[in-house]
């Protein structure tokens, strides 16, 4: 119990082996009343993680990055909690608003919480009172058991990723956040996981229950300078006549590295949105999946990247027709420069039971820089009749034509670039859910471009 | 002794390796309007690109001034800057750039000293009016689905807009419905009688005389095979479209007989 008059964390140097997760169920025991997540299927999931294969090159030959050479050296482990005596980190120098200069918290919203690394450290006190917002700990899984079954665990299949198995054996931190039958809310819930000073092993659990007929926008943020390793699972459930829009935007260190997998049940007529702007980090492992498992349902998927210096992202969206009739629309844009890598796998199931179904899957490519590169991979799997899908992808080079036309207006060719790369990413953009936001967007945009060291076509 | 004016002296261009331009003379002064009109792939408009500074013309020799300024040797932007616009038979899409953003950046490039953003939006309106363009079109993305005609009235806004001392109009009133061509006219001439578009010379590339009649050209050139091989007043237009080319290129056989 905590007694002294400043506090500290508990942590263990990470490394993903048997040792240091028993290490880590005995801190948690000792610190969380065992922690959100029972050992036995924390030790289950370390298994999983260590029999399932590493994810490979391929589809899409050209990716080039190696997941069985991941370094997790120099990383801690922490009990995600602020709990024990004597230390440094809680006190108004690390508070939220000095940490970071992102607007965060601060901004309008409905409610959240503020992580630094795995360590929730603050909460709006002026929350929606309508709204529940929790971290994930002991407490929480206990107290929402009967909302997190069916869900948790189950949405995002840990057995069947070995990232998601990972990040359940280790799982430190994250969020619960029910929005009650009914509830319509106007500003966004945020929850924002800031980098710490010291390369943390970050892992993350956010599940999102929006009950019948309520509406949110909740917004997932990894921002800073420093270099975690984050891991983690994003679970929504999205029950009938609902609506979620779910935005992640990533912007951490050069070094930094984010896997998350995210994924969405849909009820009838619930419609899921998923944003999201992959910009930070060294590499970044993602997944964005929705399930339209009733009629009515429907999704949509907006999605981008920019990978300047030696960035890679690999980005997985799966949309499952479960039954019809469902619809589902999916845009993805990503460039790259320098020698930016990505990997686009956009996978689209229509079920026999998936009648009258539409899905539009579109994803277009633009490389910057001879050394850059992006391998685009959808794949369609339609088994049933009088079904509409609509599959299109371009990888291609900027457009000569509109460079001398934006040229032969006054404009020079360093901002005609910038231009017409920008405008690029709109179709993107405009889905995000409020101006704010694709502001940012476009002002993150804009300095990369300026970090690009080869800026050329 | 006077370099006003868009002049072309001796103008040899190729493209691929293809000798396209055989050596073009022609001098555009201010306040002048010249037609140039010839037979398809006769390279009018690889002129036209030739003087806006396209990366794939290769010049092989000549020159091209500006009131006196070298245009050859500058990127298209600093033509622009110069003083130069070209309206494009073909316009090129920008997807994800508004017609709004893209007028107030090349209307901030080209005229950064005058750019009160008050009074370039009342310009801007203005100009939208003699088009009879909707504003809608300022949150469009530039000739991003646009139809043809769209296109062509977007390119007489931007010229409007950035006022230059010099403008090719390669075939502006293609594919224009009667409507569209008079907006067109209207556009060109209120610009001729504003203060800023006074001393304003064109250069009309056009297969037909009707635009003519809404601007009027002081002065037609013919151009076949990469040469100008007749130059004379608004009648020739006129004699094109009645006779069509085989007059001419008889008339140049023989001279050259
Ligand atoms: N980029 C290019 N690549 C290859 N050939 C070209 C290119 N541009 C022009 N040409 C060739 O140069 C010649 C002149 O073309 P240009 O477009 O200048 O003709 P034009 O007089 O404008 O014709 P039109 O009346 O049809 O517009 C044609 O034979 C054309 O095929
Ligand atoms: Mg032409």
């Amino acid at each position: 119990m905590p007694s002294g008059a400043a506090e500290t964390i508990a942590a263990l140097p990470f490394a993903p082996t048997a040792a240091v997760l028993e290490a880590a169920i005995a801190l948690l025991a000792r610190t969380d009343d065992g922690g959100a997540i029972d050992s036995t299927i924390r030790r289950e999931a370390f298994a999983a993680f260590e029999a399932l294969p590493v994810p490979g090159a391929r589809p899409g030959r050209g990716w080039k990055h190696d997941y069985a050479k991941l370094s997790y050296d120099d990383l801690r482990w922490t009990n995600g909690r602020v709990t024990m005596p004597a230390a440094p980190r809680r006190p108004a120098a690390a508070r939220p608003d000095r940490e970071v200069d992102q607007p965060a918290l601060a901004t309008d919203n409905a409610g959240g919480l503020y992580h630094i690394g795995a360590t929730f450290v603050d909460a709006p006190s002026d929350a929606d009172p309508r709204v529940t917002v929790k971290p994930f700990d002991a407490a929480t899984a206990r107290a929402f058991a009967a909302e997190l079954a069916g869900v948790h665990g189950t949405l995002v299949d840990w057995r069947a990723d070995k990232f998601a198995a990972l990040a359940t054996a280790f799982q430190n931190c994250g969020a619960f956040v029910r929005i009650p039958a009914g509830v319509v809310l106007d500003a966004p819930i945020q929850l924002v996981f800031a980098t710490a000073p010291d390369a943390e092993a970050v892992f993350p659990h956010i599940v999102v229950i929006v009950e019948a007929g309520a509406r949110a926008t909740i917004l997932e943020r990894h921002v800073g300078e420093g270099d975690p390793f984050v891991c983690g699972i994003v679970e929504a459930h999205v029950a009938d006549d609902a609506q979620l829009d779910y935005v992640a935007i990533q912007q951490t260190g050069e070094a930094a590295r984010a896997f998350v997998s995210r994924s969405a049940y849909c009820g009838r007529n619930a419609t899921m949105s998923w944003h999201l702007a992959e910009l930070g980090g060294t590499l970044a492992r993602t997944v964005l999946n929705a399930r339209l498992a009733n009629p009515g349902a429907r999704s949509e998927t907006a999605a981008l990247f920019f990978n300047t210096g030696m960035q890679h992202v690999d980005l997985t969206t799966g949309t499952d027709h479960v039954v019809g009739p469902t619809t589902s629309d999916t845009v993805v844009r990503s460039a790259a420069t320098d020698r930016g890598q990505g990997r686009y796998v956009g996978n689209i199931v229509i079920r026999p039971k998936a009648h009258g179904s539409d899905a539009s899957l579109r994803d277009d490519a633009l490389l910057l820089s001879k050394r850059a590169h992006i391998d685009s991979v959808p794949a369609l799997e339609i088994a049933a009749n009088d079904v509409k899908a609509f599959h299109g992808a371009t990888v291609g080079s900027l457009d000569e034509d509109a460079l001398f036309y934006v040229g032969s207006r006054g404009i020079p060719r360093p901002e005609a670039l910038r231009l017409i790369a920008l405008g690029f990413f709109e179709p993107v953009i405009a889905r995000f859910p409020s101006e704010a936001l694709r502001d940012e967007i476009r002002t993150a945009l804009d300095a990369k471009i300026d970090d690009a060291t080869e800026f050329v076509s | 002794m006077s370099t006003r004016g868009l002049i072309t002296r001796d103008l040899r261009v190729a493209v691929q390796g293809n000798e396209i331009l055989k050596g073009i003379d022609l001098t555009i002064e201010p306040g002048r309007v010249h037609a140039l009109m010839g037979p398809n792939g006769s390279g009018k408009s690889t002129l036209a690109f030739t003087m806006a500074g396209h990366p794939g013309y290769e010049v092989q020799s000549g020159s091209v001034t500006l009131d006196g300024e070298e245009l050859l040797s500058l990127p298209p932007d600093k033509r622009a800057k110069a003083g130069l616009f070209l309206s494009f038979q073909y316009p090129a899409a920008i997807p994800g750039v508004s017609v709004a953003n893209f007028l107030r950046t090349a209307r901030m490039a080209v005229r950064p000293e005058d750019l009160n953003p008050t009074k370039f939006r009342k310009l801007v309106f203005e100009k939208l009016d003699t088009l009879d363009m909707d504003a809608a079109f300022l949150g469009r993305y530039v000739n991003d689905g646009f139809s043809g005609g769209e296109k062509k009235r977007l390119e007489m806004l931007q010229m409007a807009l950035l006022a230059p001392k010099y403008a090719v109009l390669d075939e502006t009133d293609s594919g224009l419905d009667v409507d569209a061509l008079q907006a067109v006219g209207k556009s060109v001439n209120a610009l001729r009688e504003s203060e800023e578009g006074q001393d304003m010379g064109f250069l009309v590339i056009t297969h037909y005389p009707r635009i003519l009649k809404h601007v009027p050209a002081d002065v037609v050139h013919i151009m076949i095979d990469g040469r100008i091989v007749k130059t004379g007043g608004p009648e020739l237009a006129d004699q094109i479209e009645r006779d069509g080319y085989d007059g001419v290129r008889d008339e140049v056989a023989a001279a050259r007989a």
